[in-house]
């Protein structure tokens, strides 16, 4: 069971001396408004940054490092523009840094996925055949045609999942609007031709 | 049909958000459909592919990692301090490097290196004071009710990489209120939350190995060295007992703190 342990009450002005009862009297009600609609993102960049990653503890660490970030950058946040594609941008550039660091190129996953395609381009076209094989994947299939799919097409797939538009997955990926259509296509063929596999 | 066409018809098939298209979009495709067989059989497997994705369950972020966010986010909330937060953190995360190499390395040397640094304490303490203030202000800051210690203890296994030891169960002037997983410098902690009437005091318990460990303790408890520090209006008490480091932090009065500190070290 999860509880909620509120501050005691009376906390803050019997301690009118502590930092923190200082910060908080300080901070512009803007500011932690802002904060609190980061922290509404929390789970959907969680689950995002957990198939996009190997383990849990590396999730972990994007999604803090994009929270860092987004504080930082709070500044160039645009009112009224999309907080969460906003946000999920920050997410994959934290993400693309991440790999950079591991000296995994991302231009030489970009190369995976072209690659991908054109080998299944050929045999995505497999009828029921490939439909009865598609309902019997379970969920540890799937993950696992997933995570074997290159970063690029597992962050458009994911993308178009949560729902983002064309124009929004192109911002956040920071690619062509016109190329989202043709990469998410691409990139879904692939999916189906490995869990046409998986459901032998 | 032309190829060109039907590529085009399998471009806006090929998304998740088919039934979300504008109507007429939809229309269009599903014309095209009626007299393509090709087409036809790739929109079936494209829909079945969204019920397989539909099947993917969605993982919330752990409450744990919520906290810090919480935490993180609070306390960067204030605009004069962001850059020096951000430095901070930054900062932070290049200790963390740069400690987990030089554990390997440098094993036993490092902690009395620190010893002679009168800021490894602060450091430690700043810390310890950081995580009091995510627990009293994070959204779901016990992750465990307490049932009692029975019931919290064993919700530590598999989430640590050590056992934390703590033989205290709490009682009517300290009564245990749960736990939850912390992080205290570059380690896990088992965090566990008393009360002291109104005040709200945390315990960390952490590996001490490796750590900046005030050695001199201004204070013998039960033949234990501990350290009362001060910072930032909060008490913070530290002492080790074999191989595990206790912090604890809260608001509550020095002598508060140091009766609960003697329980615990005594485990009852
Ligand atoms: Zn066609």
């Amino acid at each position: 069971m999860v509880s909620r342990l509120a501050a005691p009450q009376g906390y803050l002005s019997s301690k009118p001396e502590s930092w923190y009862a200082k910060r908080v009297s300080e901070r512009p009600s803007q500011a932690s408004a802002f904060a609190a609609r980061v922290l509404e993102q929390a789970d959907a960049l969680y689950n995002f940054a957990r198939r996009l990653t190997h383990q849990a503890s590396e999730a972990e660490d994007l999604v803090q490092d994009t929270f860092a970030r987004a504080i930082q950058a709070r500044d160039q946040f645009q009112e009224g523009t999309n907080l969460r594609a906003w946000l999920f941008r920050i997410l994959r550039n934290a993400q693309l840094d991440a790999l950079r660091r591991a000296q995994r190129s991302p231009l030489a996953k970009l190369a995976d996925e072209e690659r991908e395609a054109e080998d299944d381009s050929r045999e995505f076209l497999r009828g029921d055949f490939e439909i009865d094989r598609l309902r019997r994947v379970v969920v540890a299939d799937i993950e696992n045609a997933l995570a074997s799919l290159s970063a690029e097409a597992r962050s458009v797939i994911l993308l178009d999942l949560e729902g983002f538009s064309e124009l929004e997955i192109a911002s956040i990926m920071s690619c062509a609007a016109g190329t989202v259509k043709s990469r998410l296509a691409r990139a879904r063929t692939t999916l189906r031709a490995k869990l046409a596999e998986y459901g032998k | 049909m032309t190829e060109s066409s039907c590529a085009e018809h399998r471009r806006r098939l090929a998304t998740s958000r088919w039934s979300t298209l504008p109507p007429e979009a939809r229309a269009e495709v599903e014309r095209h459909l009626q007299g393509c067989e090709e087409c036809r059989a790739f929109a079936k497997a494209e829909r079945e592919l969204d019920a397989a994705l539909g099947r993917l369950p969605r993982q919330a972020a752990p409450e744990a990692l919520k906290a810090r966010l919480a935490a993180t986010l609070r306390a960067e909330a204030a605009p004069p301090s962001v850059s020096s937060r951000w430095a901070k953190w930054r900062d932070g995360r290049k200790l963390r490097l740069v400690s987990a190499t030089a554990a390997v390395v440098l094993a036993g040397a490092l902690s009395v290196v620190f010893a002679l640094r009168p800021s490894a304490t602060e450091r430690l303490v700043d810390e310890a004071v950081n995580d009091h203030l995510r627990v009293l202000y994070a959204t779901h800051p016990i992750e465990i009710e307490s049932g009692g210690i029975h019931q919290v203890k064993p919700w530590f296994e598999g989430r640590l990489d050590f056992a934390p030891v703590l033989d205290f169960a709490g009682d009517e002037e300290f009564p245990l209120q749960g736990g939850s997983i912390g992080y205290l410098l570059d380690r896990k902690a088992a965090v566990f939350v008393f009360k002291r009437r109104l005040h709200v005091v945390t315990l960390f318990v952490f590996r001490a190995e490796g750590l900046p460990w005030p050695y001199l303790g201004n204070r013998t408890l039960d033949g234990v060295s501990a350290r009362l520090e001060q910072s930032r209006g909060f008490n913070a008490l530290l002492f080790r007992q074999r191989d595990l480091g206790y912090a604890l932090v809260s608001d509550a009065d020095a002598n508060s703190l140091e009766r609960l500190g003697h329980k615990i070290m005594a485990g009852h």
